[in-house]
């Protein structure tokens, strides 16, 4: 699973032509994934964060704006092992802006 | 699938969604619906992410449809001022106005307000790339050399204006369209000069505006109450300017004069376009500067070489433009044509006629060529020294090195010499 984590493009305050470039690399990137036909699922998430924390389960609705870094999304593919993912994540679109693709294991019990 | 994405279409739906938009509910909320367009293209790239849509853009006038409602309620929910149309929900109305006449319609409307005379000249370019080619802020500062600051306060002034004068959202008719034509082909005309005479080397940006300038002139082409002699005219004249962009520079980004460029690099098919243009500028005889700048322009196209150029028709284009509009940088033009035609003492007498400041930040011109008079007169020193004039003056690198080589060369002969 790659995590993607970095600052909310609502406050970065894109202009059209640079989301419109963004989306292009996305698309690519999604496109080239699925042609390897390594891609099982992801998710782009809102910026709308609630949290639930401790005991007296305290709520609290925050503002992307407010979070330097939010999870904006994650990706599932299926390869070998780390290294390969690592290879796939070379084409994230936004390490310029900032981003990171956090890697991480699906965990498969074994009966 | 990857899906196809035409080029500048989030910036130019975006100009199209905030023209529906305010012609729905009035120039008054601007600033809600620009917020709101915005946010269709931010849950356009989150949810295009992993779901790329089949069809971008419909996609996105959709997204913006949907707006409609959400404004509504905000705008009731802020108590402020709802027009009827929304008022009664008419969905059907709504529905229609959404279609791509009827957002030609509005983008027109858009046009005429963002050059309403009541704004002023710099107040009108920013707020022309941003409501209508969906520019940021950042990309108007760089595109025209301004702090984004600056370009921020531009924009509030020209809403601030907007609202007290309570310009209407209307394409303006009877005696009225001729004077507002005038500005915004002036607009357009400003917008489109930025970019080809940008002082900024950056040649990608430069592109983009007079894109954006050939762009927003069609779009008056394709109506037919702005359908001028005058809209020809100008956009034959862009169509002839923008043939020569790729060859008015090198691979290094240094500046190729008129007499070295490629004229194989020359467009083609721009020049056909212009040629189709200018036809339909003279089918009346409502000859405006356009016109003969156009004609100037024609001239040097067909020249097979810089040599074959025919100076003395370009030198009567240049008459008949200064006649009906006197400035200092159609003097400018007409000295350098009488200096190509080896005409000394008509070259000094217009040279030493222009007042540089005039020109204010095209003064570099007037000293490039006054230069060029006193190398061609023999009078080297003072070539020199208007040429470290021009240099003190240039903003654009790419043209201070220019004439940083065109000195060299001058002090080389002069060395040769002695």
């Amino acid at each position: 699973m790659m995590i993607f984590i970095g600052a909310d493009y609502a406050a970065m305050g894109l202009s059209p032509e640079e989301m419109q470039g963004r989306m292009g690399k996305w698309f690519a990137w999604n496109d080239k994934m699925e042609k390897a036909g390594i891609l099982r699922g992801g998710n782009a998430l809102t910026s709308d964060v609630r949290r639930i924390v401790g005991e007296n389960r305290t709520v609290t609705d925050i503002a992307s704006a407010e979070l330097k870094e939010i999870v904006g999304g994650y990706y599932i593919v299926e390869v070998e092992n780390f290294d390969a993912v690592s290879e796939v994540a070379q084409d994230f679109p936004d390490y310029d802006l900032g981003g990171t693709v956090e890697i991480r294991e699906i965990m498969v019990f074994d009966r | 699938m990857e899906p196809k994405m035409i080029d500048h279409l989030f910036r130019h739906h975006y100009g199209k969604m905030v023209s529906v938009l305010t012609r729905i509910f009035g120039l008054a909320h601007l600033e809600t619906i620009q917020d709101a367009v915005q946010d269709t293209f931010l849950k356009a790239t989150l949810s295009w992410k992993n779901n790329p849509p089949e069809n971008p853009e419909a996609w996105l006038t959709k997204a913006a449809k949907n707006r409609v409602l959400d404004i509504f309620r905000k705008l009731n929910a802020e108590r402020k001022r709802v027009p009827q149309i929304v008022n009664g929900m008419d969905a059907m109305a709504i529905n229609e106005l959404f279609l791509d006449t009827e957002i030609q319609d509005s983008q027109l409307r858009m046009i005429f307000t963002a050059c309403h005379p009541y704004l002023s000249p710099t107040e009108r370019i920013a707020f022309s790339l941003k409501t209508i080619s969906g520019f940021s802020s950042k990309e108007i500062a760089s595109a025209v050399l301004t702090k984004e600051d600056t370009i921020r306060k531009r924009l509030t002034r020209a809403r601030k204006t907007i609202q007290t004068k309570d310009i209407s959202f209307k394409i303006p008719v009877g005696r009225e369209l001729p004077e507002r034509m005038d500005s915004v082909l002036e607009v357009l005309y400003l917008i489109f000069n930025e970019g080809f005479h940008s002082n900024k080397a950056e040649i990608l940006i430069r592109k983009e505006l007079c894109g954006e300038a050939m762009r927003l002139c069609q779009m008056l082409l394709k109506n037919k109450i702005t359908r001028t002699s005058q809209a020809y005219a100008l956009f034959a004249l862009m169509c002839f300017h923008a043939a020569r962009l790729d060859s008015k520079m090198d691979e290094n980004g240094a500046v190729i004069d008129l007499k070295h460029q490629n004229r194989k690099l020359w467009h083609f098919p721009l020049i056909r376009m212009g040629n189709d243009a200018m036809l339909k500028a003279v089918e009346d005889d409502q000859y405006s500067p356009y016109h003969f700048e156009a004609a100037i322009a024609t001239e040097h196209l067909k020249a097979r070489s810089f040599e074959a150029t025919d100076w003395d028709k370009i030198l009567m284009w240049c008459e008949r433009l200064y006649e009906i509009q006197p400035s200092p940088i159609a003097s400018l033009q007409m000295a350098v044509v009488q200096l190509q035609r080896d005409k000394m003492d008509e070259a000094r007498d217009l040279l030493m006629g222009i007042q540089p400041d005039d020109l204010a930040q095209r003064a570099y011109l007037y000293y490039g060529f006054l230069a060029e008079y006193y190398r061609k007169n023999g009078e080297k020193e003072r070539a020199i020294e208007s040429l470290e004039i021009a240099i003190s003056k240039v903003g654009n690198q790419a043209e201070k090195e220019y004439l940083e080589k065109k000195k060299t060369s001058i002090q080389n002969k002069n060395s040769a010499l002695h």
